[in-house]
């Protein structure tokens, strides 16, 4: 079987203090090489300001349906009593809170230290449940690779000279007003009336 | 994450539990609600966004090659740059799409499997040939300019991750469908080898973008459960009318003729009324007969096996350092 390596999400930052927010994933061999696809594959325009990957199959992933069956209700309330002398680690949370048409998917909301990572949703249920989340996603902190601070000079600036990016670039190629191009098809009512358009040889 | 007990009703069509499952989901999307990656769906449904999110992904990646032909022939550094950044991006478009694909539960090597092996299909647009510079403009105006129209449509569909991915391409695109206009307007208007240039260009892609816009309405019989499960929101007539209402008065605005005696305004009605399409050609096309469906194909293969050494090595180091992705716990219920 051919090997395009294991999935990573990627979660991007925009700008300092916004939240990082889940982009897509890329396929790579290890964490290092996940943040080089991240950054060719979501970091190609601003703004991107940081960020992280983690291997796709470590996050605990989970939707408002799913967590109205019964089964999972149990399994989570059984991982709320593991007992806390069990060794803690550090979860990041994640939350999908609109409906709204958008480029992005899951937001970091926070950090929670649990036994497992049921638990771990278990308290993310009881600690950020302020608006209607559609996904939640549990991320063992230690799993999480990021990019360097300092390395935004050489990894994500350039892309803000690479203005011919933009539509915006290309402003004065705007579309023809509605009008012009009603005025347009007014004069095509007839099938032969664009031949006087022909080249002349 | 499905639940053993649960991926079982997914198939029992004559089970009650089935028909609510079917009504709550049906009801899901009237409201406007995005299905997500572990929430209930018919297998009629994922089945219809892996074949076609799958089709999707590999014509964003064959799309690279048409117009990848000419970086080394660009007439200056500024188109240069410009084209370099369009392949680029349709190579990152792929990757969104092959994501879309694999939140499906499919692998990203079945998929690319199923193209190198001639099983997949790909937009039929992208099995012409680009004989001239002007072509890299027109398919930008044209090709991309149909693209975002339906990309646009797309954006709105139901499942979350198709949706997001085609948000974002749509963003990207506008660029590629400017960058084309500038270009060809630019053509059109100047010299007149310039201008029969780019007429040579309109001549050679008008039907095909056509013909890339999926067969007639009535020719689609999937079109109707598409839509009602928000797959679609618009049918393949309909996006080809938006396409020549907002393309043929440009083109016939910057003094090209579009290569249909027949095509023209029907004031009555508001729409463009065109001159038959060639669909015998354009299946053709699409089952492998095209003017360069085998060198597409070829091609692809090419570079798949070429990059074979590389992704084993990098799999082999990952190993040996410890790191492989594989080794992490999955984490599930």
């Amino acid at each position: 079987m051919d090997t395009q390596w294991p999935r990573f999400e990627v979660f991007k930052q925009d700008a300092p203090n916004q939240p990082y927010q889940n982009v897509g994933t890329v396929h790579a061999s290890d964490g290092e090489m996940a943040l080089l696809n991240a950054r060719d594959v979501y970091g190609r325009r601003p703004n991107c300001h940081s960020l992280w990957v983690a291997p796709e199959r470590a996050i605990l992933k989970v939707t408002a349906e799913e967590l109205g069956n019964a089964q999972i209700q149990q399994k989570i309330a059984e991982a709320r009593m593991l007992a806390s002398s069990e060794l803690l680690q550090n979860y990041y949370v994640f939350q999908k809170v609109s409906q709204k048409r958008t480029m992005t998917f899951v937001n970091y909301v926070g950090g929670v230290q649990a036994a497992s990572p049921r638990q771990a949703l278990a308290l993310a249920l009881d600690r950020f449940s302020q608006a209607e989340v559609w996904v939640w996603w549990i991320c063992p902190a230690e799993v999480v690779a990021a990019s360097e601070p300092g390395v935004e000079d050489s990894w994500f600036a350039p892309a803000l000279e690479k203005v011919y990016r933009q539509q915006s670039y290309y402003g004065k190629v705007t579309r023809k007003r509605r009008d012009e191009r009603l005025q347009i098809a007014q004069q095509m009512s007839q099938p032969q009336a664009q031949t006087k358009n022909e080249v002349s040889k | 994450m499905i639940l053993e007990s649960e991926s079982r009703v997914n198939t029992q069509e004559n089970n009650p539990e089935y028909s609510q499952r079917m009504a709550e989901f049906e009801a899901r999307i009237a409201r406007g609600e995005k299905i997500e990656a572990g929430d209930w769906m018919p297998e009629a449904y994922r089945k219809q966004l892996i074949r076609m999110i799958s089709q999707h992904a590999h014509s964003e990646v064959v799309g690279m090659l048409p117009e990848g032909a000419w970086i080394t022939h660009a007439p200056n550094l500024r188109r240069k740059m410009v084209l370099i950044a369009k392949v680029q991006d349709e190579a990152g478009h792929g990757q969104y799409l092959y994501h879309a694909a694999e939140t499906l539960g499919v692998a990203r090597e079945e998929l690319v499997a199923a193209l190198l092996e001639g099983r997949a299909k790909y937009s039929s647009i992208f099995n012409y040939p680009t004989l001239n510079w002007a072509d890299v403009g027109m398919i930008g105006w044209l090709v991309d300019g149909a693209a975002i129209r339906n990309q646009t449509m797309l954006a709105r569909c139901s499942y979350g991750p198709y949706s997001r991915a085609m948000v974002r391409i749509c963003s990207e695109e506008t660029f590629h469908h400017r960058q084309g206009k500038e270009m060809i307007t630019h053509y059109a208007q100047g010299s007149q080898v310039q201008h029969d240039m780019a007429q040579d260009a309109l001549n050679r892609w008008w039907w095909p973008t056509l013909m890339m816009l999926g067969p007639h309405d009535a020719d689609s019989p999937n079109t109707g459960q598409l839509i009602r499960w928000g797959i679609k929101t618009k049918t393949n007539d309909e996006v080809r009318q938006e396409f020549i209402a907002e393309t043929a008065p440009e083109l016939i605005g910057c003094g090209l003729t579009i290569p249909d005696l027949e095509l023209r305004f029907d004031s009555e009605s508001g729409k463009w009324l065109h001159g038959p399409i060639d669909w015998e050609h354009f299946w053709q096309v699409v089952k492998g007969n095209g003017p360069m469906n085998k060198e597409r194909l070829a091609t692809r293969q090419k570079a798949h096996s070429e990059g074979q050494w590389v992704r084993e090595a990098m799999v082999a180091y990952a190993e040996k350092e410890g790191k492989i992705a594989d080794g992490y716990a999955m984490a599930a219920f």
